[in-house]
Parts: C-alpha cells; sequence; structure tokens
C-alpha cells in the first residue's frame, strides 16, 4: 500500500499540464516510477527479508534503464545532452543510473561476500551509496525544472524522501507485483491526464 | 548481471556517441549561423509565430542595435555565446509553456528533435 501510494504521490507532485506528447511523457513517467521505487527502497526492510528488497532493486535498475534509453532511443537530439557540455541535471542524471548499477551489482551474491566480509561494513556503504543515488536522482528531477517547476513541489519530493530515507517508519517487505502494477497504473494516468484530459 | 549491465552500458555509450543507426533523421552539431561554435541546428519559422510581438524575442529592436540576424550575434559574441543554449531553451521553451498551459496550441514544449532539426529557414 505504502509503495503504491508513494508511486503515486511522486507522480502527483508533477504539473499536469506540463506536456509534451505521449512519447515524452511516457519517458518522463518511467523516471518518476524509478524514483518512487529507489525512495521507497531508502524504506529498511524488515530482518531477514532482504531478498524482496534485492529483487525489488532490479525492477527499479530496469525501469530507470528504460527511462533513459527510451529517450535515448526515441529522440536523436536528446544524445546531445549527455555529451560534453551538456547540463547539469543530465550528468546527474547519468550518475545515479551508475550509481544504482553499482549498488545491485555489489549487493549480488556471491561478490558481495568477496568485497565485504563484513555484513556491518556491506550495510553501512550500502546505504551510503543508496543516499548518494538518491541525491543524483533528485537534482537530476528538481534541476531540470520541467515537471516540477515550484518550489513548494521540489520540497514536497524531497520531503517524502527525507521521510522514507530518515524518518522512523516501521520496516517495509518490498513486492514487486504491487510496484509493476501501481507504476504501470501511475505511467498511464500520467500520460492519459496529459494527453486526453487536459 | 553484471556483464548484461556493462553491454547496456556499452550500447548506451554508442548511442550517445554516434546516434541512432537508422530510423531517425540525425541532428549533428557543426558551425553555424556565421560563428564558431558548433550548434545544433534549429526549426523555426517566423509565420507559425505572427500574432506574438516582435520585440519578444527580437531584442535589437527595443535596444536600438540593429545589425546583423540575432543567431549571427548569439554564436559570435564571446559574451553570450557560451549561453546560447541555456538563453534560447528559456526563451522559447517558457511561451510554448505558458501556452500549452493555456490549453492554446503551443508547439513542441520538451521534445528535442521536435525544434533541433534543419529547416534552412531559422
Amino acid at each position: 500500500m505504502l509503495l503504491a501510494g508513494l508511486i503515486l504521490a511522486v507522480a502527483a507532485l508533477a504539473d499536469p499540464w506540463r506536456a509534451d506528447g505521449a512519447f515524452w511523457d511516457f519517458g518522463n513517467a518511467m523516471g518518476f516510477v524509478a524514483l518512487a521505487g529507489l525512495i521507497f527502497q531508502m524504506i529498511p526492510a524488515p530482518r531477514g527479508q532482504a531478498r524482496p528488497h534485492e529483487r525489488l532493486g532490479y525492477w527499479v535498475l530496469g525501469v530507470t534503464l528504460l527511462h533513459a534509453f527510451w529517450f535515448l532511443a526515441g529522440d536523436a537530439a536528446a544524445r546531445f545532452y549527455l555529451l560534453p557540455g551538456g547540463p547539469l541535471h543530465m550528468w546527474l542524471g547519468l550518475a545515479a543510473v551508475l550509481l544504482l548499477a553499482g549498488l545491485s551489482i555489489l549487493a549480488r551474491m556471491p561478490d558481495r561476500l568477496r568485497l565485504h566480509p563484513s555484513y556491518r561494513h556491506f550495510r553501512k556503504l550500502h546505504r551510503y551509496l543508496a543516499l548518494a543515488c538518491l541525491a543524483a536522482a533528485l537534482l537530476h528531477v528538481l534541476l531540470s525544472g520541467f515537471y516540477l517547476p515550484h518550489g513548494w513541489q521540489g520540497a514536497g519530493l524531497v520531503a517524502l524522501a527525507l521521510i522514507c530515507a530518515f524518518g522512523r517508519l516501521r520496516p517495509q517487505v518490498a513486492a514487486v507485483p504491487a510496484y509493476l502494477m501501481a507504476g504501470g497504473a501511475t505511467a498511464a494516468l500520467f500520460v492519459l491526464i496529459r494527453e486526453v484530459a487536459l | 548481471m553484471k556483464w548484461a549491465l556493462a553491454a547496456l552500458f556499452m550500447v548506451g555509450v554508442v548511442l550517445v556517441v554516434a546516434g541512432l543507426p537508422m530510423g531517425q533523421p540525425q541532428p549533428d552539431r557543426a558551425a553555424r549561423f556565421g560563428g564558431g561554435v558548433r550548434v545544433l541546428p534549429m526549426t523555426f519559422s517566423h509565420s507559425s509565430h505572427f500574432g506574438k510581438p516582435c520585440a519578444t524575442c527580437h531584442h535589437e529592436f527595443a535596444d536600438r542595435t540593429i545589425g546583423p540576424t540575432c543567431m549571427t550575434c548569439h554564436v559570435t559574441d564571446h559574451r553570450v555565446a557560451p549561453l546560447l543554449a541555456a538563453q534560447f531553451h528559456t526563451l522559447c521553451q517558457s511561451c510554448h509553456l505558458d501556452e500549452s498551459a493555456a490549453g492554446r496550441p503551443s508547439g513542441p514544449t520538451r521534445r528535442c528533435i521536435a525544434c533541433h532539426l534543419d529547416d534552412q529557414a531559422f
């Protein structure tokens, strides 16, 4: 429930009349779904429930990659944003993708045990990398300034992220089916509101 | 998984550096508009912007600095050339967004390729 609510809340912060066609809006809806998944993953998992967290992590990475490749493969001019001279928010987006990929690879068994014999050490590093990834992703969204042009929207997004990352929330079991269903429904709603309703 | 991600990363690098292999017209960054700065092509038609006050974009009308075409100055003047992308994105996009928010035909608001193709008419 919290995961679905979080996805809806993150997407609902975006200006509904900011749009540029179904292609662009769907690609960015994927970005919001990925960001919501990343924010949810900051809530600690219950003891002994690391596998669902890991599985959801792969899906969050998959949706993030879909968001990135959607634009690269569908808009021939988008690639110039990732070449020298590109804006800071795009470099931050790239950093977030690379950090997320690193988080997933470094946490995967048996590589994790090779790199971090101590679980405490792994958990600490995983947390710091995740915070860096979340910060880069938030700045990517906020500095691009397209869907969230007003300060209150940015503040709302940052508040959601801070509550999930540092608030004393009840540990949550990550659920992939809930993420995919809520994410798909939110993405469809995100596009339909912009292309049909407004 | 790490090899799959590494392969995807390489595909991404190729897409960024070389562009799409097929399917879409490819814009290129080159010296344009009489300047040495390598810029993307731009699509613009005056006819679709009739009804807007000229001085909204043509600040030289108000500054009384009429001379070469606007783009010539924006790609040759070392004070403004580095700001070209930011200035033009802000100028064009803010107006298009206002029109879109008002429910009027707005033209593109965000999609890169919608503006960055050469129509030889800018």
